[in-house]
C-alpha cells in the first residue's frame, strides 16, 4: 500500500471519529448546534479526502469526470458548516458575506451539476499520470470551465469573511481563539487556491483540499474540546459547591430545611432534628406541614404556594408570631428565613429555622420587669403627691363632717324645715360618692396589673382630666396655673388608661418642678391635646427654665436626670410606656422660654392602631 | 347678701361643697352668712362697715387666703380672720397666725370648735368696733382744740400743776385755769385720769419737761 493512501485513510479515519464523537455530543444536548454543524464539517472533510484518494487512483476518464461533479457535495456542506460555525460559535463575521457565500456556494453546486461535465471541466480529455512523493498519482487533463470562476469567487468571499471575524473575535481580546479558528481558516482558504491552479494544469500536484480542510476542523475541534473540559471543571466546582453547600448547611446554627415546589422535604440539618425531635430520615420526602401546627397548616399551604409564585429571600409571615410544631406535637416559636435556590431539579426554597423560646421568655420577663418598675416609679410619684391626695379627701370629708352636724343643729330645733334636712342629706351622699372616687382613682393607679391585659379605648382629655383631678391641691399648693386646651371630639386610642395617666402625670410634676424657682405669677402650665396624622396629640408646656440644647433626646435615657434629687427614671418609664402603645414621645423647647412635652399615640381603627399592646 | 352693716360671716372657699356646708352649719347656729367662691369676689363686694368674721379657705388657686389677709390687712381692716386650712399646711399656718389670724382649724372642722371661734370673733370684732368709734369720738374733740389749749392738755395727762405748767409755758396761772377747763369742757371729761388714759390711746403722751 502507498504512503498517500496511508496517510488519506489517516485523515478519513480521524475526521470521521471527530464526527461521531461531536454527533454523539449533540444527540445528548440537541440545542448545542455548533456540534451539530462541526461533526457536518468532519463528515465533510472526510468525504473529500475519499473523493482525493479517488481521484488519485482512477484509471478512466468517465471515472475522473463523475468524482469531479460529486466532490462539489462535500465542499458545498463544508463551506456552508464554516460560515455558520463562526457565526454561531464565534459569533462574528457579517451576516451579508455570509448570506452571500451561502448562494454562490449554492449556485455552483447547481451549475456543476447542469454542465455535462462538472463546473471545473467543460471535457475531461485525459488523465495524466505522474510520480509524486515516490507514488504515481493521477490528474485530469481537459479544457477548463470559465464557470469554474464561481468557485473562486466564492473562495475569495470566504478568505474576506474570515479576516474579517478574526479581527472581530481579536478585537474581541479572544486572541487565543481568533488565531486559531480564524488563523486556520484563512490559510485554509488560501491553500485551497491550488485546486484550480491544478485545473488549469499549473502546477504538478495531486488535490489535498481534505488535509487542508482538516486542518480548519481540527482546530474547530480543539476549540470546542476547550470548551468541554470547562464544562467538565465547572460541573466539578459544582459538585464541590454543593458538597460544601451542604457541609454549611449542616453545621449552621439554625435549623434549615429545603423544600421542593411540592412542599417535600429534599435537606434537613441537624439542627432541624434537634429543633423539630423527628431523625433525618423521618423528614425527607415528607410534606413540610407536618413541621405546622396543625391550626395552621391549611394557610401555611397557601402562604407556600403564593411564595413559589414570586420567590424571594425575605422573612416568612412578617408581622406574624410563628410556631413550629415537634414531633411529640408540642408548640415552638420560630423564626423563619426564606430564600429561593434556583437548582438544575427546578425552584427550592431553603428555610432556615430559629428556636425562640428562650427569646419569647426573656422578652417576658424583660417586659414583667419593665411593668413592675412602672408600677413602682407610680407608687413612687404617689408618694410624693400623698399629701396633695391626702387634701384631695378632706374636701368631701369636711363637707360631709358640716353638712351632718347642721342637721343635728337644725332638727334639734322645734320648727324643723325638712326640705332644708332633704338637701343635706343629698349633699353628704353626693360628697361621700366624691371621697370613694377619690379613693378610687387612687387604688386604680397603686394596683398592679398583669401585663398587656388592661387595654381598651381611652378618651385622652379624659386622662387630662383624670390627672389634673389628682393633682389639683398639688397645683394649687406651688401656685401653678394649669391652662387646658383639649381638641373637642378626640378620636379613642387603645391603651392602658392607668399607664397614660402615670405619663400625664409625670409630665406635670416635672413641668411643675421646672417652675419651682420662678415667680408664682409666672408658672403657668398648657396642657394641649389635638388629633394629627392619624394619631392623638398631647403636649404639656411649662414656663420654666427649658432643656440645654442637645439634651433634648437624652431626657428620656435612663438614669439622666437634670434634678438634684431626681433619679432619671421618670421619663424613660414615661417613653417605654408610649412605645409599648406605639407611639411616640418628644420634647422641645419653646420659642420663648421654657419647654414642650409632647406625646402621640395611634388612634384606634387607623393602621396599627388597634394591634393588641405588647411590650 | 344680708343689708349692710347688719352682722354677717363672711365664708370664702373655692370648693362649692365645702362652702355650702359650712354657711349652712352657721346658719344652723342662727348666724347670718354671706358666701363668696374666691377671695377676688369677696373683695369687690366687701362693706368695711358690716360687723362679723371671715372664715376663709388658705390654699386656693390663684389668689389664696393668705394673700386675701395680706391685702385687708393694708387696707386696715380689722375683721378677725378664722383660718381653714388643709392637712399638713403647717407653715401656711404660721404665716396666717403672724399675720394676726383669729383661729385657724385645720378640716374637717367640728361645729363645736368652728361655732365657738366664730362668736368669739364676732364679739372680738364688736368689742373693736367699740373702741374704735369711742377713739374716734376722742379724736373729733382732740381736733376741736386751740394750739395753746392742745400745749396745755400735754401739760396735765403728764400730772402737772397748774403753777408749774404757767412757769413752763409763761403765763399766769389764771390764763392755765382758764385754758384747762375749757379743755376739760371740750374734751366732755370730768376726770384729768380718764383724760390721760384716752388721750394715751390716740397717741398723745404728757410733756413732762
Amino acid at each position: 500500500m502507498s504512503w498517500i493512501t496511508v496517510a488519506w485513510s489517516i485523515n478519513v479515519a480521524g475526521c470521521l471519529t471527530l464526527a461521531a464523537f461531536y454527533c454523539a455530543v449533540w444527540c445528548k444536548q440537541r440545542e448545542s448546534w455548533v456540534h451539530l454543524l462541526f461533526s457536518c464539517s468532519a463528515i465533510a472533510a472526510a468525504a473529500i479526502s475519499v473523493f482525493e484518494l479517488w481521484m488519485m487512483n482512477a484509471q478512466t476518464v468517465e471515472q475522473y469526470q463523475a468524482l469531479i461533479r460529486w466532490i462539489h457535495v462535500p465542499v458545498w456542506v463544508l463551506t456552508l458548516s464554516f460560515v455558520a460555525f463562526v457565526r454561531l460559535y464565534l459569533h462574528a463575521g457579517r451576516a451579508w458575506l455570509a448570506w452571500s457565500i451561502y448562494g454562490l456556494r449554492t449556485l455552483v453546486l447547481i451549475l456543476n451539476f447542469t454542465f455535462p461535465v462538472s463546473i471545473n471541466f467543460r471535457a475531461i480529455t485525459d488523465i495524466r499520470h505522474f510520480p509524486w512523493g515516490g507514488d504515481i498519482v493521477s490528474v485530469p487533463v481537459g479544457v477548463p470551465n470559465p464557470w469554474g470562476l464561481l468557485s473562486q469567487v466564492s473562495l475569495l468571499l470566504l478568505v474576506i469573511f474570515s479576516v474579517d471575524a478574526t479581527i472581530t473575535v481579536w478585537r474581541r481580546g479572544d486572541r487565543r481563539r481568533a488565531l486559531l479558528v480564524g488563523g486556520s481558516m484563512i490559510f485554509g482558504a488560501i491553500l485551497a487556491w491550488h485546486v484550480p491552479l491544478v485545473i488549469w494544469g499549473a502546477i504538478d500536484i495531486p488535490f489535498f483540499l481534505g488535509f487542508t480542510y482538516t486542518g480548519i476542523v481540527a482546530a474547530m475541534g480543539y476549540e470546542l474540546s476547550n470548551d468541554m473540559a470547562q464544562v467538565a471543571h465547572l460541573a466539578r466546582e459544582l459538585q464541590f459547591g454543593e458538597e460544601r453547600f451542604r457541609r454549611v448547611v449542616e453545621a449552621a446554627p439554625s435549623a434549615m430545611i429545603m423544600v421542593d415546589k411540592e412542599g417535600r422535604i429534599t435537606l434537613a440539618n441537624l439542627q432541624a432534628e434537634k429543633t423539630f425531635g423527628y431523625s433525618r430520615e423521618e423528614l425527607l420526602g415528607q410534606s413540610v406541614e407536618m413541621l405546622v401546627p396543625k391550626r395552621l397548616r391549611s394557610d401555611h399551604r397557601n402562604f407556600r404556594h403564593d411564595y413559589f409564585s414570586d420567590a424571594q429571600a425575605r422573612p416568612m409571615g412578617a408581622g406574624r408570631e410563628l410556631f413550629g410544631r415537634r414531633k411529640d406535637g408540642s408548640e415552638v416559636p420560630v423564626e423563619i428565613g426564606l430564600s429561593p435556590i434556583h437548582t438544575s431539579k427546578g425552584l427550592l426554597v431553603l428555610a432556615s429555622i430559629v428556636d425562640i423560646t428562650e427569646r419569647k421568655q426573656a422578652e417576658l420577663e424583660a417586659a414583667r420587669q419593665q411593668h413592675d418598675l412602672a408600677h413602682l416609679a407610680r407608687v413612687t410619684t404617689l408618694g410624693e403627691l400623698s399629701s396633695s391626695l391626702a387634701h384631695e379627701l378632706t374636701h368631701p370629708l369636711t363637707a360631709i363632717l358640716s353638712n351632718a352636724q347642721a342637721a343635728q343643729r337644725f332638727l334639734a330645733r322645734d320648727d324643723v324645715d325638712l326640705n332644708e334636712i332633704r338637701e343635706i342629706l343629698n349633699d353628704i351622699v353626693t360628697q361621700d360618692e366624691r371621697a370613694g372616687e377619690v379613693i378610687h382613682r387612687l387604688r386604680l393607679l397603686l394596683r398592679k396589673e398583669e401585663p398587656q391585659k388592661h387595654c381598651d379605648d381611652v378618651d385622652v382629655n379624659e386622662v387630662v382630666r383624670d390627672v389634673l383631678k389628682l393633682m389639683r391641691n398639688d397645683l394649687i399648693n406651688q401656685n401653678v396655673t394649669v391652662d387646658t386646651k383639649l381638641a373637642q371630639n378626640l378620636p379613642a386610642v387603645t391603651g392602658d388608661r392607668v399607664q397614660l395617666q402615670q405619663v400625664l402625670l409625670n409630665l406635670v410634676l416635672n413641668a411643675c418642678e421646672a417652675m419651682n424657682n420662678h415667680n408664682s405669677s409666672e408658672r403657668q402650665l398648657l396642657i394641649a391635646s389635638k388629633s394629627e396624622n392619624g394619631t392623638v396629640q398631647i403636649s404639656v408646656t411649662d414656663r420654666g427654665g427649658g432643656i440645654p440644647e442637645g439634651k433634648l433626646e437624652q431626657v428620656f435615657e435612663r438614669f439622666f436626670t437634670m434634678k438634684k434629687q431626681g433619679m432619671g427614671l421618670g421619663l424613660s418609664i414615661c417613653s417605654t410606656i408610649i412605645d409599648a402603645h406605639r407611639g411616640e414621645i418628644w420634647a422641645t423647647n419653646n420659642s420663648d422660654r421654657g419647654a414642650t412635652f409632647h406625646f402621640s399615640l395611634p388612634i384606634v381603627g387607623s393602621e396599627g392602631g388597634s394591634e393588641s399592646l405588647s411590650n | 347678701m344680708p343689708p349692710p352693716s347688719s352682722l354677717t360671716v363672711f365664708v370664702v372657699d373655692d370648693d362649692d361643697a365645702v362652702r355650702k356646708a359650712v354657711s349652712r352649719l352657721l346658719r344652723s347656729a342662727g348666724i347670718a352668712v354671706a358666701v363668696f367662691a374666691s377671695p377676688g369676689e369677696f373683695l369687690a363686694q366687701y362693706d368695711p362697715a358690716t360687723p362679723g368674721c371671715l372664715v376663709l379657705d388658705i390654699a386656693m388657686p390663684g389668689f389664696n387666703g393668705l394673700q386675701l389677709q395680706t391685702a385687708l390687712g393694708e387696707k386696715g381692716c380689722i375683721l378677725p380672720i378664722i383660718f381653714l386650712t388643709g392637712h399638713g399646711d403647717v407653715s401656711k399656718s404660721v404665716q396666717a397666725m403672724k399675720g394676726g389670724a383669729f383661729d385657724f382649724f385645720s378640716k374637717p372642722v367640728k361645729d363645736k370648735d368652728l361655732l365657738t371661734a366664730v362668736r368669739a370673733a364676732i364679739q372680738r370684732d364688736a368689742v373693736a368696733r367699740r373702741e374704735h368709734a369711742a377713739l374716734s369720738e376722742i379724736r373729733a374733740c382732740l381736733d376741736r382744740l386751740t394750739p395753746r389749749e392742745r400745749e396745755v392738755l400735754e401739760h396735765v395727762v403728764s400730772g402737772k400743776l397748774n403753777k408749774q405748767i404757767a412757769r413752763d409755758l409763761g403765763i399766769t396761772e389764771a390764763t392755765v385755769k382758764m385754758h384747762r377747763s375749757r379743755v376739760m369742757a371740750k374734751m366732755k371729761m370730768q376726770s384729768v385720769a380718764k383724760l390721760a388714759r384716752l388721750t394715751e390711746r390716740c397717741g398723745i403722751r404728757g410733756n413732762s419737761e
